[in-house]
């Protein structure tokens, strides 16, 4: 499919059924930011004892 | 394209599949980055090989706009140097695009209309009234008011003139796509950064790793955290089916029209749906660049780098975010010496730039991770359909290889080589610099007229556009201003001579 027509995008985009949050996307969801709030407070931790200096 | 949507984004990932290009746009821009680069280099040995590249000046006289950028080409005069780099560029763009397979006649005929307007449009915003800055700019032209967009931040005038042409003249626009290229400009651009940043930061390398090092809390958060955040509103809040959440995710969180093309095709969506998320990416992006940066002026105008993080990490697209960093380095560096602060240039951008190229890095990562879970636990494909770890590589932005490659010939020659030769190099880079100042002006007028402002008005494109808004300034500015805040604030750029 190279375009869609406004009907078409419509469709898709209001019409079509709700796909439910697999198990699978909850838990990337999940891992993602968890992994990432952690990292960044570790990351905030090293800039706070090692700080830029000029 | 009246009521079809598909657009003409040009990207180095097309198609959902990878494909197996000998050349692509990302190695075009590191081969044509690389030879600027090293062609600037020649004045080291005293062979000025790019002085004849045009430079422009702030100006109150026409007569004393532009001129080449090395007295060594004195006597072509400003025209002369501009019709040679009109020339120059046309010819060795062509050759580009000719190894991409591209109709070299119909480009080279576009290119002389996308260089000879973009070019207008920076030559107008240079005018004093709207470019001048400090106030010695204002005693030198004898105004008594002006815009202060400054020399880069006169680009904005580039971008609102091919913005103008996408949305009023939409079949000259049409007629022009063949050169309206962002992606290739800002990646050539981005190479020859590479060289700039590291002259630029060759004499303070303890602080500039340091920055660099901080540069990884721009991933984590571009990809762990915004991603996760964006998938979730745009699937429970939105209702999105998951071959348009991913793109959006991408293209909102990461880095815009790359990586919602290569995710996209990570999870095999259909072609046009990350191409069409696409073209909103860079709709924003240009709402942001128009207006981030001067924000960013008025508020962080004593916090430079973290000015200069918050560009690279909240405007989207490699092409808006580079380009927002020039300008904000440029706004807020003038807003300074009207201060009597006078920073080295350069810090800012290279912070934007370095960030950005950071989170480019992993696209190619985060798009196999992406594909591994789709296809084996979602959409659960045949084995010859799986994704496969070699797809890191095929969907690695290569123009990063050119960024480096740059930046370690740069620090060699600043730091590694005798006084002499380390003397000559700045003025050596600054040739290959006005050439990318020249590749910054082609991208801002490029976005202008690939951002079609009218999809955001037409029926189907509602929800597309509310979750966009929601996403961004609802939490991906802020975040990425608290981010920024955290990791930057009162480090400044070193002061200049």
């Amino acid at each position: 499919m190279t375009h869609f027509t406004q009907t078409e995008l419509d469709n898709e985009l209001h019409r079509a059924p709700v796909e439910p949050l697999l198990p699978v996307e909850k838990k990337l969801i999940i891992w993602s930011l968890s992994v990432g709030l952690v990292l960044l407070a570790v990351l905030a931790a090293v800039n706070h004892f090692f700080p830029v200096t000029t | 394209m009246s009521n079809a949507y598909a657009t003409d984004v040009n990207s180095p990932d097309t198609t959902a599949p990878v494909t197996a290009a000998v050349l692509n746009e990302d190695w075009l821009a590191v081969i044509l980055g690389l030879a600027i680069f090293i062609l600037g280099l020649g004045a080291v040995a005293n062979v000025d090989l790019i002085g004849w590249v045009v430079s422009t000046s702030v100006w109150g006289n026409v007569s004393n706009a532009i001129s080449p950028v090395s007295k060594n080409y004195a006597s072509l005069g400003g025209v002369g140097a501009l019709l040679a780099t009109y020339v120059g560029l046309t010819l060795v763009l062509s050759a580009g695009v000719a190894a991409l397979k591209t109709d070299v006649k119909k480009f080279a005929l576009a290119f002389t209309a996308v260089f000879w307007l973009a070019y207008a449009g920076w030559f107008i915003g240079n005018y004093a009234n709207f470019a001048a800055a400090t106030p010695a700019e204002f005693q030198k032209f004898g105004i008594s008011w002006s815009l202060r967009l400054t020399n880069e931040g006169a680009f904005i005038f580039a971008l609102i003139l091919g913005l103008i042409i996408a949305n009023v003249f939409p079949r000259f626009a049409a007629a022009i796509k063949e050169a309206v290229r962002p992606e290739l400009y800002i990646k050539i651009a981005i190479v020859i950064l590479g060289g700039v940043i590291a002259v630029t930061v060759a004499g303070r390398l303890g602080f500039a790793t340091a920055v660099i090092v901080r540069g990884i809390a721009a991933i984590v958060e571009a990809y762990l955290i915004y991603w996760a955040v964006v998938y979730f509103i745009a699937r429970k809040w939105f209702g999105f089916p998951r071959e348009w959440a991913v793109p959006l995710a991408s293209g909102i969180s990461i880095c815009g029209i790359s990586a919602a093309i290569a995710t996209g095709g990570a999870i095999r969506a259909r072609p046009v749906v990350p191409i069409l998320v696409s073209s909103l990416v860079l709709v924003f992006s240009v709402v942001e660049l128009l207006i981030l940066p001067f924000v960013a002026q008025g508020f962080l105008s004593h916090e430079p780098l973290v000015a200069g993080a918050w560009m690279g990490l909240a405007v989207k697209t490699d092409g808006a975010a580079v380009a927002a960093g020039g300008i904000t380095d440029a706004l807020i560096l003038a807003k300074n010496a009207a201060e009597g602060v006078h920073y080295q240039p350069g810090w800012i951008l290279g912070t934007a730039a370095v960030i950005k190229v950071f989170i480019d890095i992993f696209i190619g990562v985060w798009a196999f991770v992406l594909g591994y879970i789709w296809t084996n636990h979602i959409n659960v494909t045949r084995d010859a359909d799986k994704a496969k770890a070699s797809e890191i590589w095929q969907r690695f932005p290569k123009f990063i290889i050119g960024f480096v490659i740059t930046f370690a010939i740069g620090l060699y020659f600043a730091l590694g080589t005798s006084a002499d030769v380390a003397k000559s190099v700045p003025g050596a880079i600054a040739e290959a610099n006005s050439l990318r100042l020249i590749f910054f002006v082609l991208t801002f007028f490029s976005i202008g007229v690939l951002s079609d402002f009218r999809l955001l008005w037409r029926e189907g494109f509602g929800k597309l556009v509310a979750v966009y808004v929601v996403s961004l300034f609802g939490f991906v500015i802020w975040v990425g201003l608290l981010i920024s805040w955290i990791f930057f604030h009162g480090v400044t750029p070193p002061l200049g001579s």
